[in-house]
């Protein structure tokens, strides 16, 4: 068990550094001048040289490289151009919302695809869940800019009901909640309802139909308990790939997450800030997927960590 | 005694009624209903896509400022037009071009890296599998659409480098199922038959393990083709797709949203473009692979 941690950390901390070494090369290879964006229009050649002298931008890239990686190991990730704040902070700062908007899509997603898959699998080949099927499958074809863009139009414009964006009230995490939900619901109902399928055609499903198990009980109790892995499996994925930000939806919306955030420091060349959003983004996904796994032997006893599977 | 009176001319008891509601009939029919829908969604984008050019239509480009925001149903305007005067159905199909090249190209790109990768990571294991591996994980902890964007940054958005980044982005997803398809192929009988034979390893995978795996493959690079229309969509709306004068789905959705409250038809009819032309691909996708799967007996 120790070994296993010891081992997939390791895994974590390599997958993470490789990625920002990625970043850190691509910002820097990008055209567009940091030290531009930043000065006022009006800054002449020498005040930008000074700027760049500043941000530590005038040495050769493999001495910036150095400086990266020193300031990284002591938890420094260098300070924001354009906030002039440090970089850390400022996506921190960003994270709650990000974080408080994939809780919620996930929520809603597990709330109701969970039961649409178990019902799918009860009903499975009725016309009713081909139309399920069908539905779900629209959901998620969907373009998500497009699907926010319209639920904004109907129930912040027409119908003013909802407040169209940002993060004033609690009700403004219903709009993009639904909006991400749609594009999930098909991916996770339909993976409930495989694994059901499977499992009510299991031989422990007919022994417990034989002994007087409710179909009900069948299908919650037998069924469901036996697709949890697979399930939890795809809902931490999913939940992994929404902490990296929803970016579409986030700048949709206005809503003032990472993803927005990250969009608003690749048009002002804002380096640091770039490093840092991938570092914390990058560290939460793959810390989530860690939990998943370790969480395994909680809903399967016949799991072992860390033995071939 | 009574025995079950048989119906003359039939020699079973088993009605057309009992087939028709057998579980086996009733999936083959759903299978069917969404391959026939996603064919016709499909082709009813696509189609008119192709052909954009050969039809009679005014020029995507062609601004008339007298003529601006027409409601769909005007004259000589089917979908009305835009905020400059342009024809709003002549810029979907001409941006349906731009969008749906892009796609099919990105996908057969990912899909041959996909399949070459995974199957080299599957079949030789090793350090290959290993580098392979550490790719596929990497893919999963990646904020996508930020890296994306990144590229795009980087070597400015033209129509090569966003299929390619697509491309990137969709390759471990083909190589993660071709893997897996491999490691039970590489144990079956006819792979070490092969080797008795004296074929070296690359040519037992090229020419017998491959070829067994493509069309699981295959199926797996439909659904990515509605992925890449949706991430080319994402990507323009976002200001990172193919530039002006290229008219794309992506940035004719974002161009009309300040009109929203006026003018629905600029938002809403491109997105029911790209949405029919998803959901076609995504049923079509669906339904080859309930089919499979039931021939397999799974």
């Amino acid at each position: 068990m120790a070994a296993y941690l010891a081992r997939r950390i390791g895994q974590s901390l390599l997958t993470v550094f490789l990625t920002l070494t990625t970043v850190f090369l691509l910002v820097r290879l990008a055209p567009g001048d940091p030290a531009a964006a930043y000065a006022p229009p009006t800054a002449s050649s020498a005040d930008l040289q000074r700027i760049r002298a500043q941000f530590g931008l005038d040495g050769p890239l493999i001495t910036q490289y150095g400086i990266f990686l020193r300031d990284l190991f002591t938890g420094d990730l260098g300070t924001s151009y354009s906030f002039r704040a440090p970089a850390f902070d400022v996506v921190m700062d960003r994270m709650p919302y990000t974080i408080t908007l994939a809780v919620s899509a996930i929520a809603v997603t597990t709330v109701i695809a969970v039961p649409l898959g178990v019902w799918m699998a009860r009903r499975a080949d009725t016309k009713r869940e081909l139309g399920a099927n069908v539905l779900t499958i629209a959901g998620q074809s969907m373009p998500d800019f497009w699907t926010g863009v319209m639920l904004l139009t109907v129930f912040a414009v027409l119908v003013p009901v909802l407040p169209a964006s940002g993060f004033t009230s609690w009700s403004g995490l219903v709009l993009p909640t639904v909006t991400v939900a749609i594009l999930q619901l098909a991916l996770v109902s339909r993976l409930v309802r495989r694994e059901m399928t499977v499992a009510l055609a299991a031989p422990y499903t007919t022994v417990a139909r034989s002994r007087g198990v409710s179909e009900r009980a069948l299908a919650w109790r037998y069924g469901l308990r036996n697709s949890a892995v697979p399930l939890l499996t795809a809902l931490g994925t999913r939940f992994a790939a929404l902490l990296n930000g929803v970016v579409v939806v986030e700048v949709v919306f206005g809503w003032p997450g990472v993803g927005s955030l990250v969009v608003r420091a690749l048009a002002t060349r804002d380096y640091p800030l770039i490093q840092a959003t991938v570092v914390v983004t990058a560290t939460l996904a793959i810390l989530v997927q860690l939990i998943v796994d370790l969480a395994y032997p909680l809903l399967d006893p016949r799991v072992r960590l860390g033995k071939a599977a | 005694m009574t025995t079950t009176a048989l119906k003359p001319g039939r020699p079973s008891a088993v009605t057309a009624r009992d087939l028709a509601r057998a579980t086996a009939t009733r999936q083959q029919r759903g299978a069917r209903f969404k391959l026939w829908a996603g064919a016709v969604c499909t082709a009813l984008v696509v189609l008119p896509v192709a052909l954009a050019s050969l039809l009679p239509l005014p020029d995507p480009d062609g601004q008339d400022l007298s003529r601006r925001r027409l409601p769909p149903l005007s004259a000589d305007h089917l979908l009305g037009t835009d905020q400059l005067g342009r024809d709003l159905l002549s810029r979907i199909l001409h941006g349906g071009q731009v969008s749906l090249t892009v796609g099919v190209l990105a996908v057969a790109v990912s899909g041959l890296i996909g399949i070459v990768a995974g199957s080299a990571a599957g079949f030789f294991g090793g350090w290959a599998d290993a580098v392979v591996s550490r790719f596929l994980e990497a893919q999963l902890a990646l904020p996508l659409l930020m890296m994306l964007l990144l590229v795009v940054a980087l070597f400015g958005p033209s129509v090569t480098v966003i299929t390619v980044v697509i491309a990137c982005a969709q390759w471990p997803e083909v190589a993660r199922l071709t893997r897996s398809l491999v490691l039970v192929e590489r144990e079956k009988p006819y792979v070490a038959a092969a080797r008795v034979l004296g074929l070296r390893g690359r040519q037992v995978l090229a020419r017998h393990v491959i070829p067994n795996v493509v069309r699981p493959a295959g199926l797996v690079v439909l659904l990515l083709l509605a992925q890449a229309v949706l991430l080319e969509s994402a990507l323009s709306y976002l200001g990172a797709g193919p530039q002006r004068p290229f008219a794309t789905w992506g940035r004719i959705i974002s161009d009309g949203q300040a009109y929203i409250t006026t003018s629905w038809w600029l938002v809403t009819l491109p997105g029911l473009v790209i949405a029919l032309l998803v959901v076609g691909v995504n049923l079509i996708g669906d339904g080859l692979r309930d089919r499979t799967r039931r021939r397999k007996g799974a």
